[in-house]
């Protein structure tokens, strides 16, 4: 299965795509709210349109001395980054950027979050804002390292960088099946830039909304929308590093990477309910003396393999 | 359907709980949850203020300044009762949809944001959790020093945080960070009613705490009985120390059995539900360990409200403040959750710790 790059003329309907894809999420999210709370399926489905319309009508709100430029720019850091993720990702036979780079790309706007956050924790000038933005940080170094090592994993092992050429790999065996280690620290991590569930605690109700506090309308929108977002392209792009892309029977290429990007979006939504949140200073010890080693002996695992097969 | 009848679907309501008035705050959490509306993280994020009880002078400034933090279209209403709330609710919707009143509110509003008052004031100024100002202490150290005044500007009118100051205290991984005066309450979600503490942080920890708790009116008392100290109570406390744990799911689940046991009929999903809270590992890691008491910690307070052996004990507010500082600000939070205060019947004389 070979990739082609689409004209550029896509882009918007890529970005579409990601945007209802994250709707979605947030509505099974919702009808999941309701459920616990004993209320009708049907009204929590509707959450993100109810909510667009709630957050639209609303007032901008801003703070004494507020940093402007920064928190915008952080705002809309977080749906920026992730309409810049999905980029590489292939949709079946189509993508938007054959990067050559693409994994390290991926890694790279992960990155670009870090600020982010930090910015939309800084610029309202207000402490739990900030110290969302603190826990962020204390945060991402925990599962920043872990990452990049499990995206080395599926690197290796298709002894390339390009996503077209890591889902190629997989046409016989799935790379999940021999490096869940990978997958598994992957997952936690697009947990973490996602700031969800376990790894919510710089948006969590300990700060009173961390991150959020300070933000009402089209800001709040902005965040909530990049939260998502950043949540889809991250089982997107789980789905085609270790889930075997757009690889299966029947159906075509792009359906299949759009269910295994569902299912695992559906996972991650349903995780966040079921699970408490990490307060951050914890998380530091189970991921640098147990994950990192973890995954660093799955690269050479991977790697060993590669070299034996070769 | 309408974008405004869409957007109503999804109110959301800030509750600020006076002293005493718990059964009326469980009530308002009830019925929002019946209609399917959500509770506010803060007050940016709120539609409705709803007060439940009557506050005393200082309370009240605190909560008229959280209502000009609102974004807009807002509504706010009192109740004194929980049977009052339904009717209360049901004005204050009708307020948010009415597009006139809501447009003569945001015309009479200043264009500024409200820059609040110090931190400093015990007496009778005021400050609530979630402001904008949180670096409004004046008496800070490096404020006397008249040649700073000049040169360096101040955003806002505010004093810059101070680094490096007279109050700056040993920081135990040498970071120096800014030092913060940060009023925690009286409106703040998950938090005890009418508890107003006042901490120094650095960075996000906790150097230095002072609590007190402020009063309702003189001449009203609640009619209802309290929720503390019945079972009811137990997992109202339940509720609140999930929530701010994270746990949503349990926490929704938590307030329902609550509800049902105030409404006088058997929860069926209790037992079930508590056995889910104490085997959860990933709760028992977080809370283990924080607000050590002679009988126990946080998690061990947790497993006898599920279990109803908690013996009653009254907290002293110097308590509160010895074991929040020298926590960071999330494990401050978790630990206030959990001795489950009772501030309806306290004193307000305040307590310092910290140095």
């Amino acid at each position: 299965m070979t990739v082609t790059e689409v004209s550029a003329g896509w882009v918007p309907v890529a970005a579409a795509l990601l945007l209802v894809v994250a709707a979605a999420a947030a509505s099974l999210d919702g009808a999941l709210a309701a459920r616990s709370a004993g209320q009708p399926l049907g009204g929590g489905l509707l959450t993100p349109v109810a909510e667009t319309a709630r957050l639209f009508g609303q007032r901008r709100r801003t703070t004494v001395a507020a940093d402007l430029p920064l928190q915008r720019i952080g705002t809309a850091g977080l749906l920026t980054a992730a309409l810049l993720m999905v980029a590489v990702v292939p949709f079946g036979r189509w993508t938007v950027a054959d990067l050559t780079v693409g994994v390290v790309w991926f890694n790279a706007m992960d990155v670009l979050v870090w600020a982010a956050v930090w910015l939309a924790g800084w610029g309202p000038n207000s402490a739990h804002p900030l110290v969302g933005g603190y826990r962020f940080l204390a945060q991402a170094l925990s599962y920043e390292l872990p990452l990049m090592f499990a995206l080395t994993a599926p690197a290796v092992a298709a002894g390339s960088l390009r996503l077209g050429d890591v889902v190629a790999a997989q046409s016989g065996l799935w790379f999940v099946v021999w490096m869940p280690v990978a997958f598994a620290v992957f997952c936690v991590a697009v947990a973490g830039f996602s700031v969800w569930g376990p790894l919510g605690a710089p948006a969590g109700a300990t700060t009173a909304g961390g991150v959020f506090v300070e933000a009402a309308g089209v800001d709040r929108w902005l965040l909530s929308v990049g939260r998502y977002a950043l949540l889809t392209a991250g089982a997107a792009f789980g789905a085609t590093a270790f889930l075997g892309g757009g690889h299966g029977p029947l159906l075509p290429a792009w359906l299949w990477l759009l269910v295994k990007t569902a299912a695992l979006l559906a996972v991650l939504v349903a995780l966040r309910r079921r699970l408490p949140v990490v307060r951050p200073e914890q998380l530091a010890a189970p991921a640098w003396l147990v994950a990192l080693p973890l995954v660093l002996l799955q690269v050479l695992v991977v790697s060993v393999v590669v070299v034996v097969q070769a | 359907m309408d974008l405004s009848s869409l957007a109503a679907r999804r109110t959301t309501v800030l509750a600020v709980e006076v002293p005493g008035w718990s059964r009326t705050r469980c009530a308002l959490e009830q019925h929002a949850r019946t209609r399917g509306w959500r509770l506010a993280d803060s007050p940016a994020d709120a539609d409705l203020l709803v007060v439940c009880g009557r506050p005393g002078a200082r309370l009240t400034a605190a909560v008229d300044h959280v209502w000009g933090q609102l974004p807009g279209p807002r509504a706010r209403a009192e109740v004194t009762t929980a049977d009052a709330v339904p009717a209360a609710l049901d004005r204050a919707a009708a307020e948010l949809a009415d597009g006139t009143v809501q447009r003569r509110d945001a015309d009479a509003r200043p264009a500024d944001p409200d820059p609040g008052t110090t931190a400093t004031g015990d007496d009778g100024e005021m400050d609530m959790g979630d402001g904008d100002m949180d670096h409004g202490d004046m008496d800070h150290g490096d404020m006397d020093h008249g040649d700073m005044d000049m040169d360096m500007p101040m955003p806002g009118g505010i004093g810059l945080a101070g680094g490096g100051g007279d109050d700056q205290l040993a920081d135990p991984d040498s970071l120096d960070l800014d030092v913060l005066h940060v009023p925690l309450g009286p409106v703040l979600p998950h938090w005890p009613a009418g508890l107003l503490l006042h901490t120094t942080l650095q960075g996000d920890l906790v150097v230095a705490a002072r609590a007190e708790v402020l009063l309702p009116a003189d001449d009203d008392s609640p009619t209802d009985p309290p929720v503390h100290g019945t079972p009811a109570g137990r997992w109202d406390a339940v509720a609140t120390l999930l929530a701010l744990a994270g746990w949503d799911d349990s926490a929704v689940r938590a307030a329902r059995v609550r509800d049902e046991l105030l409404a006088g009929g058997q929860p069926p999903g209790a037992d079930r539900l508590a056995r889910r809270i104490t085997r959860s590992r990933l709760l028992r890691w977080s809370l283990r360990g924080l607000g050590r008491l002679p009988e126990g910690d946080a998690h061990d307070r947790l497993r006898h409200w599920l279990t109803g052996t908690e013996e009653r004990r009254s907290t002293e507010l110097s308590t509160v403040a010895d074991l929040v500082t020298g926590l960071d600000l999330a494990s401050a939070r978790l630990v206030v959750a959990s001795l489950d205060l009772d501030t309806a019947d306290r004193v307000t004389v305040p307590v310092e710790a910290g140095s």
